[in-house]
């Protein structure tokens, strides 16, 4: 009787047994809530700001006691790619970090904050933002982020090395003849086989300096539609011209491919265009580096065109607990929560803070002239809403510009090829086009 | 259950976890991206079919795939035949009766047992432009040294130099099969006045080019389809985008990776594994043709 069975037992045993170890290797591994509690997720990037975080969820946490949160630890260099790929499979965590560079991509998942922000603008001090920190912050008139860190271009300078040189520091009516001037006296050759040291830095591998040079010399990326690239104008040349010229004719940035690595932390490396607001840790703590800012030096068209890129919290637009989520990231760019931060070397995204901050420096002497850093502000120009904006500058123009660096390319043609390949792009890919 | 069910049941018992998960985890993606070759899937959308259009666009406009491509190719004709030539010169020496023959086979085996990402970041530092130990050995010559790694005339080159560090396992199959040529045939060519390049030439090369046959088809496969080489060169250069500088190590690998999980075009990367693919199958099938020609199988 059983040998009759035995086959269709021994298939219905095997296929159960599969069943079973797909369902444990699918299973959902997160502790189960706790019974009245609403758990959020949250995503963030692994920063030396980490224990700060922690702390501000522990205090979120105990102010809340029916709302938990789960944190999710994840590496820059992969932040972007595990976001797409949780958007993709609609599981975007509640809380995300996004900044402004990411919004056009993630607007399709990111909840419109415009209600949220209208309603508790009040509570949470809308009006404390600055003004351009909060158009930044939309697109199109509404609110995606909450912004909480913010990166303006700068011009940076080693003042123990100006010192050394005679020279005075850099002043707000510098222009593009003043850098090359004072990098001329900075640069020298390395005594008694020291390696040279070099008056400017030369941003390469991204647009940080260039584009800053293009928009300068009156020149743009794209059209102000976003469907035509506009390298190949003769203001944008200009520019590009100077970006090369810097090693090429003043001889104040090293060759391509020959730029010092942590040239201004090692004092290698004088002055830095543009530079990033989150080396200022860094370069706090480094011992024998006495650094200051200033604004960026004026072009021949213009003194604005440094970046200001924000970053700070959206909204899934699929979150379940999107109340909780919004209380979490008020909280987190409250005013006290943004001076914890800008403890820490960076700028504040809130004025009361910065006026604050101003009036009293805190534990960081460096440095000195944070008015000329939040007068930045007025000057800066937030990055090009386009969803691909970031694959377009580093895969399409970025190879022409870094020829045109080898010398390969002159800055003309280096400025024709990009437009030419980013509008070839733009015809494929560019899903806003009409 | 007669004898030839219970058969047919303990095979596919026992063969069934393996059908399954290559019909599950390799012939269905596999299917999958042919189909996603055809459409524009971008991941946070539905795929939406487009014909041809990707294919047509690798061709005509991408400006990163004939880069690759040739990047690719020229990597493969300047390492294989430097990396077969290395690990058969090497295998011929590791084979003579020398004292201490084991430990000497172990140490030039070992670079094989690390990733290539470990060799890509200590090269790294080797070969940079700025205080890089290479640059600096030449400064005391008196010799400028070039940016080796951030030009984009040197950057293929240093990878060329540091991929040639994996030869240890073509080496140790040559190992194998230089052990199997007869001492006989060696003896009767010593006593009929055969020099030692005669020997090899005559005697060592034919019998031992099955062996070359795979390691070249083996290794002509993976110089197609390098990418962790190449990728973690790009990350111990801390370029913000693998491939620089101005594509000099834009492997097709790496660009395929990059379209697909960088920019999520994975239409775009589906119709580019499926060229590659295509590439693969006709050269292995072109080599085994001509392989006709120079590999004796003894037969």
């Amino acid at each position: 009787m059983f040998s009759r069975y035995r086959d269709a037992l021994l298939w219905f045993a095997f296929a159960l047994l599969a069943a079973a170890g797909f369902w444990w290797a699918g299973r959902r591994h997160e502790p189960p809530a706790t019974p009245g509690r609403a758990v959020i997720s949250w995503y963030v990037i692994i920063t030396p700001l980490r224990d700060l975080y922690m702390a501000e969820v522990a205090a979120f946490e105990k102010l809340n006691p029916e709302i938990e949160v789960q944190i999710f630890w994840v590496p820059g260099s992969e932040y972007n790619v595990k976001l797409k790929t949780l958007a993709a499979a609609h599981q975007l965590p509640d809380l995300f970090f996004s900044g402004d560079v990411w919004v056009s991509y993630l607007r399709p998942f990111s909840r419109d904050l415009t209600p949220l922000v209208q309603r508790d603008a009040a509570e949470f001090g809308l009006d404390d933002f600055f003004p351009e920190i909060r158009r930044a912050m939309q697109l199109d008139g509404k609110d995606y982020i909450l912004p909480e860190y913010v990166n303006l271009s700068l011009l940076y300078y080693n003042r123990r090395m100006f010192a050394a040189a005679g020279l005075p520091e850099p002043t707000a009516d510098w222009t593009w003849d003043d850098l090359v001037r004072a990098g001329q006296a900075l640069t020298h050759e390395g005594q008694d086989g020291a390696p040279p040291v070099w008056g400017s830095s030369r941003v390469e591998g991204w647009w940080g300096e260039w584009l800053i040079y293009v928009r300068q010399a009156g020149g743009k990326a794209f059209s102000p539609d976003g469907h035509r690239c506009l390298l190949d104008s003769r203001e944008a040349i200009t520019g590009l011209r100077f970006y090369l010229e810097k090693s090429s004719k003043h001889h104040i940035s090293a060759p391509a491919g020959f730029e010092p690595l942590n040239g201004f932390v090692n004092q290698r490396v004088a002055m830095i265009v543009g530079g990033h607001i989150n080396y200022w840790v860094n370069y706090n703590q480094t011992l024998g580096l006495d650094w200051d800012v200033q604004l960026l030096p004026t072009g021949p068209a213009s003194r604005s065109g440094g970046e200001l890129a924000i970053a700070g919290y959206s909204i899934s637009q699929e979150s379940r607990h999107p109340e909780e989520a919004w209380a979490l990231a008020k909280f987190l760019t409250r005013p006290e929560a943004i001076a914890a931060v800008v403890a820490r070397g960076n700028l504040s995204v809130r004025r009361s803070v910065a006026e604050t901050v101003m009036g009293a420096p805190g534990p960081h002497a460096n440095p000195r002239h944070l008015a000329a850093a939040y007068r930045q502000f007025a000057f800066g120009e937030p990055i090009p809403h386009h969803p691909n904006y970031i694959e377009i500058m580093l895969t399409v123009v970025q190879p022409e510009i870094d020829r045109m660096l080898l010398g390969e390319l002159t800055p003309e043609e280096a400025g024709r090829r990009a437009a030419a390949a980013v509008n070839a792009f733009l015809a494929t890919f560019d899903p806003a086009k009409p | 259950m007669n004898h030839r069910r219970a058969e047919t049941f303990w095979f596919w018992l026992f063969a069934g976890p393996a059908v399954v998960g290559f019909a599950a985890f390799s012939l269905w993606p596999m299917l999958e991206s042919l189909w996603l070759s055809f459409c524009s899937y971008e991941v946070i959308a539905p795929p939406r079919f487009i014909g041809l259009q990707n294919y047509a666009y690798l061709f005509a406009h991408d400006l990163s795939f004939w880069p690759s491509v040739k990047v690719t190719l020229v990597f493969t004709v300047i390492q294989l035949p430097l990396a077969i030539g290395a690990a058969l010169a090497l295998a011929l020496l590791l084979n003579q009766p020398v004292r201490g023959r084991g430990f000497w086979r172990a140490v030039y085996f070992l670079p094989s047992i690390l990733p290539q990402a470990v060799f890509a970041v200590v090269f790294g530092y080797i070969f940079q432009a700025d205080g890089g130990l290479l640059n600096r050995l030449l400064a005391l010559g008196g010799i400028h040294g070039a940016a080796w790694t951030t030009s984009p005339t040197w950057a293929l080159p240093v990878l060329i130099v540091i991929s040639l560090w994996g030869f240890g396992y073509p080496m140790v199959i040559f190992l194998g099969g230089l052990q199997n040529v007869p001492r006989e045939l060696y003896e009767a060519a010593h006593i009929d006045g055969a020099g030692a390049w005669a020997r090899f030439r005559h005697i060592t090369l034919p019998l031992i080019s099955p062996v070359i046959f795979f390691n070249v088809v083996m290794g002509l496969i993976g110089s197609l389809k390098v990418f962790d080489l190449a990728y973690a060169f790009s990350v111990a250069q801390a370029q913000p985008t693998p491939g620089g500088p101005a594509r000099a190590t834009l492997f097709y690998g790496l660009n395929l990776y990059q379209q697909a999980f960088g920019y999520f075009h994975m239409g775009l990367a589906s119709a580019m594994a499926w060229l590659l693919f295509a590439f693969i199958l006709v050269v292995t099938f072109i080599n085994f043709r001509v392989s006709r020609r120079w590999v004796h199988y003894g037969d």
